[in-house]
């Protein structure tokens, strides 16, 4: 891709030359000029200037794009080495406990929030930068070279690529009108002159080349649209719960630069049941035939609730936010009794599925308000439990014979001091284990912890889904863009721009003696020269060119002088 | 700002992480040099939405930390009238914000699986006591939560005002388009005209909310 825009441009400013030379002098003088090739500035030569225009070239060169490029890609490293604070808060935390020398150190350089440091920012910056300084002023060159006249012919038409030559009788003015007809009924763009006739063909490359570039700017617009505009967020969605699209009603919330509490849109979505089908049988026995959750919406506080069915690339679009569905699981509902003998926990607890093939599920219960203890239990789900050689698993994702087994603790959560925790994760470091057995329980079955601690009953389950909400305005101009940069990339490579030069010059008789006018003999030259040859076939489209050319020369000549004329010499193509 | 959106985002996505590492795989961003431009355009859409900011234009914006927190406080004139919000607590009684006009309200949005709100409760408690005989209402509203786990925080901080039940987050979307609330903990303070004088995201302290609500009850501006 980078080769081929560099070595695109290339061929563009030879096109766009305004070198009355065509062909290598055009090659050779224009394309000098490079870039990252400018002159370097002379000592104390240049001033502020001139400093900066070299600064810009550099910074707009091809070269410093795929360096930014790879530094970007280097940078982004460390966000998936070290744990983000947007993404993992919780391990952050775990971090510092972990390394609390290092961990300040890093936060500094803001090694926990990687893509919002000062220097991440500072090298997408730049690339943007680099990128819209090399792509517009390319846009505008192309702009000017699509509107631009075909050249002058070249002097020597026997140096370009494609060339051949006939004789004629007919005089030279005469020859090149009638070779300029021709040309434009062939649909070329013909520029006339002294003795030749210049005309050149297949703008549409340019035009494509030219949308290409606009919609490559377009699609860093709409980029950047997104990015400022856009917001991601995910949220878990138990049976028969709901949830406002608000930061406190998201699990996850990603905003765009620009987006503040206020901008989300406010709708609300209940999922009303999630329902997963399984293949029972067959080498696909326990592959998911189909999800789908039943949701019932409305797109503001207090409207009116629509149904929607909710699957698996089938997401919903409320106000321009798409709501996709991304996961599913199941929660087991716990009841937790602490020792002064009241109910302290209640409800449906997510689990998280750690293997798909059984759905086999982790998570952990906090009853942080327990007496005179604080309680956690950590443990699985198992939808269809079987034993296998003691050890417990699952043999179906659907809930066939839910099972749950959890090893239970007392003591202090850690969660009163403020730091916030994850809500699927149990520090236990301050928590005693209980001797209880973790033997998996049927719904409606109990644990009794010891020292009168209370106790748990799993009463059963409810399953859950969890949405992904993605506000992107900038997606349907990035597709725009995109299919228009395609469209403008298969014209430039479909279409070559070519140019044909017809010279015609009365070559002095042998002898003047008693002949006609028309016995005085035109060599005519023809040229021609293609760049961007892609679909290759500019020889033979020249070959016929020329003899075209030539026939309808003969052709006028003839039916002038109504009959006779000298012969006119063959056709010699040249050809290389 | 950055303090501010990570504590809040702490507070908030606190569950996300381990969901999306299990359900979704972990997305890294791995550039493909697929194509310079376009690869760039990736690289650039993946990175600036994973980097997020709570940002709100009336925003105090200094950033809080542990026991720290931003505050905004609105004048007279520049404040947004509160929604007509109510519903049941978590007791079983009604509740209505506009029956309480008259009085300073402070509507504390909390839930009892969430770290910071364990943290700011004491001084909650005890500042409801210490207002107990001014015209000042305070009121809990309970998001993502359920009545059990919430009547116990009640019990365990001696919580001696209603909360609403609010699981489905709906007192809270109603506040879209005035002041809403960013984060759990978030503290809106009500005037006596029923316009939002504050809000304070992440923790309160006894002193700053104590601050802050005699002023408003003063009708200073």
């Amino acid at each position: 891709m980078t080769q081929d825009l560099a070595g695109r441009a290339a061929a563009e400013r030879e096109l766009a030359g305004e070198s009355e030379l065509a062909g290598e002098r055009e090659l050779a003088g224009e394309s000098e000029l490079a870039e990252g090739q400018q002159p370097r500035p002379g000592r104390g030569r240049l001033g502020v200037v001139g400093w900066l225009r070299w600064g810009w070239r550099q910074l707009t060169s091809m070269r410093t794009a795929l360096v930014l490029l790879f530094l970007l890609a280097l940078a982004s490293i460390p966000g998936s080495v070290l744990p983000q604070q947007s993404i993992n808060p919780a391990a952050v935390t775990q971090y510092y406990a972990a390394h609390p020398a290092l961990a300040p150190f890093l936060a500094r350089l803001s090694g926990f929030d990687v893509f919002g440091a000062p220097w991440f920012a500072a090298i997408y910056l730049l690339l943007f930068t680099s990128l819209a300084g090399c792509v517009l002023p390319r846009t505008f060159r192309l702009a000017r070279s699509a509107r631009q006249p075909p050249p002058r012919a070249p002097r020597i038409l026997g140096r370009l690529p494609q060339a051949a030559g006939f004789a004629t009788p007919w005089r030279p003015d005469r020859t090149l009108e009638s070779a300029a007809a021709l040309l434009r009924r062939r649909r070329f763009r013909v520029r006339t002159g002294d003795g030749w006739v210049s005309a050149e063909k297949g703008y549409l490359h340019e035009v494509g080349n030219l949308l290409f570039h606009v919609a490559l700017l377009g699609l860093l617009a709409s980029v950047a649209l997104g990015g400022l505009f856009g917001y991601k967020g995910n949220r878990l969605l138990v049976d028969g719960d709901t949830f406002a699209n608000t930061p406190v009603g998201l699990d996850v919330f990603r905003p765009g630069r620009l987006v503040s509490a206020g901008d989300l849109q406010p709708f609300s979505i209940t999922l009303r049941k999630f329902s997963a089908s399984y293949i029972t049988s067959g080498a696909q026995r326990g592959q998911p035939a189909r999800f789908v959750a039943s949701i019932r919406y409305n797109s503001r506080y207090g409207g009116p609730l629509t149904r929607y069915d909710l699957q698996v690339n089938h997401p919903l679009n409320v106000d321009g936010v798409q709501v996709f569905l991304i996961g599913h699981g199941y929660a087991p509902v716990f009841k937790v009794t602490d020792g002064t003998g009241v109910v302290r926990f209640d409800q449906a607890v997510p689990f998280i599925p750690v293997e798909q093939s059984g759905l086999t599920s982790a998570g952990v219960v906090k009853v942080p308000d327990a007496s005179p203890r604080q309680l956690g239990f950590a443990g699985v789900f198992l939808p269809t439990e079987i034993d296998v050689g003691g050890r417990l698993a699952s043999a179906f994702p659907a809930a066939d014979y839910p099972r749950v087994s959890l090893v239970s603790y007392a003591g202090n959560l850690g969660i009163n001091g403020g730091q916030p925790q994850s809500v699927y994760s149990l520090d236990t470091s301050r928590m005693r284990r209980l001797a209880v057995s973790p033997r998996p329980l049927a719904p409606g079955q109990s644990v009794t912890l010891p020292d009168g601690l209370g106790k748990l009953t799993f009463t059963g389950y409810r399953q859950w889904a969890s949405l992904a909400i993605t506000y992107d305005p900038g997606q349907f101009p990035a597709l725009v863009s995109a299919l228009a940069a395609l469209a403008g990339l298969i014209l430039s490579f479909l279409v070559r721009r070519r140019r044909i030069f017809v010279r015609a010059a009365q070559v002095g008789l042998a002898d003047g003696a008693g002949g006609p006018v028309d016995a005085a003999v035109t060599t005519v030259e023809v040229g021609g020269l293609t760049r961007s040859d892609m679909a290759g076939g500019f020889e033979t489209e020249f070959a016929e060119l020329a003899s075209e050319i030539m026939l309808e020369v003969r052709g006028a000549a003839a039916a002038a002088a109504g009959s006779g004329g000298a012969e006119a010499s063959a056709v010699a193509a040249k050809g290389e | 700002m950055t303090r501010l959106r990570s504590a809040a985002a702490a507070v908030v996505a606190g569950p996300a992480g381990a969901v999306r590492a299990v359900l979704a795989g972990p997305v890294v961003a791995g550039p493909v040099l697929a194509g310079a431009v376009l690869a760039s355009a990736a690289v650039l859409a993946l990175t600036s939405c994973s980097a997020g900011t709570i940002a709100d234009s009336t925003s105090a914006s200094s950033g809080f930390v542990g026991g720290s927190y931003s505050s905004t406080y609105y004048r007279p004139g520049s404040r947004p009238a509160a929604p007509a919000v109510g519903g049941t607590t978590l007791t079983g009684s009604r509740f209505r914000l506009a029956a309480d006009r008259g009085k300073v309200v402070v509507l504390n949005f909390w839930g009892s699986w969430c770290a910071p709100c364990r943290h700011e409760a004491p001084a909650l408690a005890a500042l409801a006591t210490h207002f107990k005989n001014a015209p000042v209402r305070f009121v809990g509203d309970d998001v993502h939560d359920s009545p059990a786990a919430a009547l116990a925080f009640e019990r365990t901080y001696s919580v001696g005002y209603p909360s609403l039940s609010d699981p489905g987050e709906q007192v809270a979307l109603a506040f879209h388009g005035t002041v809403p609330p960013v984060a759990i903990p978030t503290t809106l303070l009500i005037d006596r005209t029923g316009h939002i004088a504050g809000r304070i995201v992440g923790e309160v302290s006894y002193r700053g909310l104590r601050a802050l609500v005699t002023k408003i009850l003063a009708g200073q501006s």
